[in-house]
């Protein structure tokens, strides 16, 4: 066991920003995705298990603060030299004495940008240095919060390449933070699903997945044809412009399926979509909240 | 991974730090030179010439103040709060460096950044004042005393940018405070003899006050009653010491 939270509250001024009731645990070598919009609570969790924040409860762990690594999501640097010295600084180390190092520098294709100073980089080779230093720290459990916000599609896209490809043979335990469904898709494992400052859900992604979504799901565009053509199939929820259809079972999937091609309807088939099954876990979790507070048997 | 110490790396990266800012290099080394050329040719000139050379001596001795205060106190204090407004340390800190340790390699690389400037400092004087020549024991005794207050004034600018996490707001207060104990401590025109009871009280509890007014007396040899001087130390120390552990008790990071 990595670590585990237990009763956390953490307040600002008047304002809860994050409440976990239900014990969460994080084991080693796994690789948990936390999602949720903006004031969902993510960062706090991120100070609150490195102890930048006051908290309530407790936060199980034989970790100390400095066997974690944080990418946070603003790094500064001083700009006063050239990010060569500051990551030798740092990493306590001669780039050119340390094998690894220029292997990271090298994979991150960063060595055009050792002489520049931090203000000089650009927003994705500021992320890359951050990055090649916190894989240096070989820490036993690493915080990535927001990595990609702020980048371009293209210099997301091949950032999140690259960290993926670093890690896919590797048994860190990572925590990642973040608003795009489809990098969590590449990197974790286990989902954290937050909304203000509560869990929604917590587990594995297939787990979730099938208790939300079900086996697997079609996601078609939203128009008539599309609405009547499928009427009779379980749709869930999903954004406007789409639909949602969800099977339980490989013969319902056949049915639907033979139904789409026939009638020659686009669509895109998943068994591990995370934004619709955040979607769906979100609703069901205020839907059972409703219904508590009705007086009614959660769903 | 373990907590990183100070090592010989951090300090050169800190010297690489204050190089890149020109405020150390304006206040700590341009400023003391220039006002002590100004102050010798101006009070120089009114002064008898059997009290001249004491007189120059009261000047440099003053002047070699300001540069503990500029660079330890106003210069770290406006590098370190810009810093601290970046949330730099946090990164530090986040890298598994210790406050200490980042603490320590500050106040190496600024002792020896202060080193350079007595060195500009004294060669400048003796090629441009009448300075005559001091006894060992006293010069041992003024560089102790000018780098133990060095150190301390650093720690309280610390304290003070890591308190109020701005820029604007500590530069503010260490502007303030170099003034305030620029006139208190008789470096201003006006010796502490001539300031009002309350304020000479004050003054006597700053170590710069001993040495802007009473160390030119035994430049040449002579006797001293060290003890209120050491008492002054001990009291900035303390709030120094205090300054810092309350800083240090409000950005801990505690998992519980």
């Amino acid at each position: 066991m990595l670590l585990t939270i237990k009763q956390l509250q953490v307040k600002y001024g008047k304002q809860t920003a994050l409440q976990i009731n239900s014990p969460i645990c994080f084991e080693k070598g796994e690789r948990i995705g936390v999602i949720g919009s903006n004031g969902a609570g993510k960062t706090t969790l991120v100070k609150s298990i490195l102890g930048l924040t006051n908290y309530e409860g407790r936060i199980a762990t034989q970790l100390k603060p400095e066997q974690m690594a944080a990418h946070m999501q603003s790094n500064a640097y001083v700009t006063t030299m050239p990010v060569k010295c500051i990551m030798e600084t740092i990493l306590n180390t001669k780039i050119k004495d340390n094998k690894e190092l220029q292997g990271l520098i090298e994979f991150f294709e960063f060595e055009q940008c050792l002489s520049k100073r931090y203000k000089a980089l650009s927003g994705g080779q500021k992320q890359k240095f951050t990055i090649i230093m916190i894989m240096m720290q070989k820490a036993e459990l690493t915080f990535y919060d927001e990595v990609t916000s702020g980048l371009d599609f293209e210099t997301r896209q091949k950032l999140m390449e690259k960290l993926v490809e670093w890690y896919q043979d590797k048994d860190d335990s990572l925590i990642i933070v973040s608003h795009y469904y489809e990098e969590l898709e590449q990197l974790a494992d286990k989902i954290l699903l937050l909304d203000q400052g509560k869990v929604v859900a917590y587990g594995k992604t297939e787990e979730l997945f099938k208790t939300y979504c079900g086996d697997a799901i079609f996601i078609l565009e939203n128009t008539h044809t599309n609405k009547n053509l499928t009427d009779g199939f379980r749709t869930l929820q999903s954004p406007n412009h789409l639909i949602a259809l969800s099977c339980r079972d490989k013969e319902e999937e056949k049915r639907l399926l033979s139904l789409l091609v026939d009638n020659n309807v686009n669509f895109k088939r998943s068994n591990s979509d995370i934004e619709i099954m955040s979607i769906n876990a979100r609703g069901q979790f205020y839907a059972n909240a409703r219904n508590i507070n009705s007086g009614l048997q959660p769903a | 991974m373990n907590k990183k110490k100070c090592n010989i790396n951090m300090v050169l990266y800190e010297l690489r730090n204050i190089n890149g800012n020109l405020m150390p290099h304006f206040f700590g080394i341009v400023f003391p030179n220039m006002m002590t050329m100004i102050f010798s040719r101006t009070i120089g000139s009114q002064v008898p010439a059997a009290v001249r050379q004491n007189a120059m001596v009261s000047i440099m001795l003053s002047m070699m103040l300001v540069i503990p205060m500029s660079i330890m106190f106003i210069g770290y204090g406006a590098l370190y709060s810009q810093e601290v407004e970046n949330e730099v340390p946090l990164r530090m800190h986040l890298f598994g460096f210790h406050e200490r340790s980042l603490l320590t390699a500050k106040i190496i690389a600024h002792l020896i950044f202060m080193t350079i400037a007595f060195v500009i400092y004294a060669i400048f004087q003796m090629f441009t004042m009448d300075i005559p020549k001091p006894v060992f024991s006293s010069v041992i005794c003024l560089m102790i005393s000018l780098y133990l207050i060095g150190v301390i004034l650093l720690v309280i600018a610390h304290s003070i940018a890591n308190i109020f996490r701005k820029f604007g707001i500590t530069f503010g207060i260490t502007m303030f405070v170099y003034f305030v104990l620029m006139m208190l401590t008789g470096m201003m025109g006006i010796s502490t003899e001539q300031l009002p009871k309350v304020l000479q009280k004050i003054a006597l509890t700053l170590p710069m006050t001993y040495i802007s007014n009473d160390f030119a007396d035994f430049w040449q040899g002579g006797t001293y009653n060290f003890m209120p001087f050491i008492q002054s130390f001990i009291f900035l120390g303390a709030v120094s010491g205090i300054m810092m552990m309350y800083a240090q008790y409000r950005d801990r990071r505690v998992i519980k």
